[in-house]
């Protein structure tokens, strides 16, 4: 070869070479498996307007009291575990709290009761209250973000959000990098196995965990930090299996819950709903704004179950 | 059009995502097989990236983004397509990339087989990296968006790629006399 020709336009003509039409094969296959496939609900305009064509059939008049709920009683401050006994049951007032559809359609304010899990029949539904603007998610979706002006909802250096899991049985990996080959043949079902396997997964970092009390049900929350060279630089996700720094799978999904970036902090509460482990998990980073971080663990201690 | 074919398919039209996909899946298949250098890997990798796109596609807040935000998931997609092989391998199978190999004079059979030698040698994060710079003209920013890094380090990446690219060359044609035959 000679190397004193231009290397770039070498390289170029390179890479014009090689194949650049799809296989009829793989449109079919992919069109089979979308018609399979649901789409995963995530981030949208929080529209109080939509709630009612989330709630399932089934949850009828007990989802009407709990949405029209006004100023339900937390069962701990922010940023402090949740103790003590159940909570009050709530009690149903002429003011609702959901406000009506404003006529132009747009986004109304997200303060208030709603619906952040919307569940199969032998799921947890999961309600929530927002006391704060600038977070939202579809009704029902089980995804929050925080979405101030920029945009920023759960992505590095500063975002937060929260995401909910009914599904019972969590395959937690060995590591949060190399999961794919460290997939426990046997799910956690119990809050503390599901806890004890977090706390011993390769590449992160563990709190103890704390004992908290949700909706009257008892669980306990572990915060987990990525290895420190991930933000520093020293290690990459792009390297990980499929690119994901993960954390479990659930039946159907692998992985269920990956890192949204380099530095995520995840805050995972577990609570025993009736024998199922519900895992809510808020998620924000270092440089995340403390009153998001309030925020958020308000919305986790408001969560009420079935 | 393809704008509204996405927010269609955001609400869960598989008709119109089925028809997104028939516009950008030669492309797709285009930028898998340059940086796997292997046609079945490249076919499943967007095969999976497409399933992935469907599946994710609500987060996609800015539709007219689609393609660089597709691009990024295919990125993820052939990485994990090579990875799995090489647990089941001793090896990627050396095979020559398949297709219509174009009239370009400016490669020499020689040239050909010092790329794809030394092309084969980079690492696949190396690999995309031209691949987006090269082959579809992008600029550092765009493959920073494809490949999820920030610019500074797609930058840096796209700097080593080269570097190592040519040294790989150099050496090899300092071991291996050059014939001048020229493709016909």
């Amino acid at each position: 070869m000679t190397t004193n020709r231009d290397p770039d336009r070498l390289l170029r003509a390179f890479l014009r070479e090689g194949e650049e039409e799809l296989h009829y094969q793989v449109y079919d296959a992919v069109r089979a498996q979308i018609e399979r496939k649901r789409q995963r609900a995530v981030f949208g305009p929080w529209r109080t307007a939509a709630m009612n064509k989330f709630l399932p059939i089934g949850l009828g008049a007990a989802a009407v009291v709990v949405l029209l709920i006004v100023g339900a009683r937390f069962l701990g401050t922010p940023g402090s575990p949740n103790v003590g006994g159940p909570g009050v049951e709530p009690t149903a007032t002429p003011e609702a709290s959901v406000t009506e559809p404003s006529p132009s359609g747009a986004a109304d304010s997200p303060e208030g009761q709603h619906l952040l899990l919307e569940s199969a029949e032998s799921g947890v539904p999961i309600t929530i209250n927002i006391a704060a603007p600038d977070w939202e998610g579809e009704p029902g979706g089980g995804v929050l973000c925080w979405g101030d002006a920029a945009g920023r909802c759960a992505g590095p250096p500063e975002g937060a959000g929260v995401i909910a899991f009914d599904d019972g049985d969590y395959y937690v990996y060995g590591h949060a990098c190399d999961w794919s080959n460290m997939r426990p043949d046997t799910p956690a079902t119990t809050v503390d196995d599901l806890l004890e396997a977090l706390s011993n997964q390769g590449s992160r970092e563990a709190s103890a965990p704390e004992d908290i009390t949700v909706d009257g049900y008892a669980g306990k929350k572990i915060i987990l930090r990525m290895d420190a060279g991930y933000l520093a630089g020293e290690y990459d996700i792009d390297d990980c299996d499929e690119g994901n720094f993960a954390l479990f799978g659930v039946p159907g999904d692998d992985p269920a819950r990956y890192s949204q970036g380099p530095g995520q902090i995840e805050e995972v509460w577990a609570v025993d709903v009736d024998g199922r482990i519900v895992v809510v998990i808020g998620s924000y980073y270092e440089q995340t704004p403390q009153h998001a971080v309030d925020e958020l663990r308000a919305i986790l201690e408001s969560m009420k179950f079935k | 059009m393809q704008e509204e074919l996405v927010r269609l398919a955001q609400r869960g039209d598989a008709e119109a995502f089925d028809s997104l996909a028939r516009m950008v899946g030669d492309r797709c298949l285009a930028i898998a097989v340059r940086i796997l250098r292997d046609i079945d890997l490249a076919e499943d990798a967007v095969q999976t990236a497409l399933i992935t796109a469907w599946t994710e596609l609500r987060a996609l807040r800015d539709p007219s983004r689609f393609e660089p935000w597709l691009h990024r998931i295919l990125t993820n997609a052939c990485y994990a397509e090579a990875r799995r092989r090489r647990q089941r391998f001793e090896g990627l199978r050396i095979v020559p990339v398949a297709g219509a190999y174009g009239s370009d004079d400016y490669l020499t059979v020689d040239d050909r087989d010092l790329l794809e030698r030394a092309f084969r040698r980079l690492t696949l994060q190396q690999r995309a990296v031209l691949v987006f710079h090269h082959y579809l003209g992008l600029s550092i920013s765009e493959v920073a968006t494809r490949t999820g890094l920030p610019v500074g380090t797609a930058k840096s990446r796209l700097h080593h790629a080269t570097r190592a690219l040519r040294a790989s060359i150099e050496a090899d044609t300092r071991a291996t006399p050059p014939s001048q035959e020229r493709l016909a």
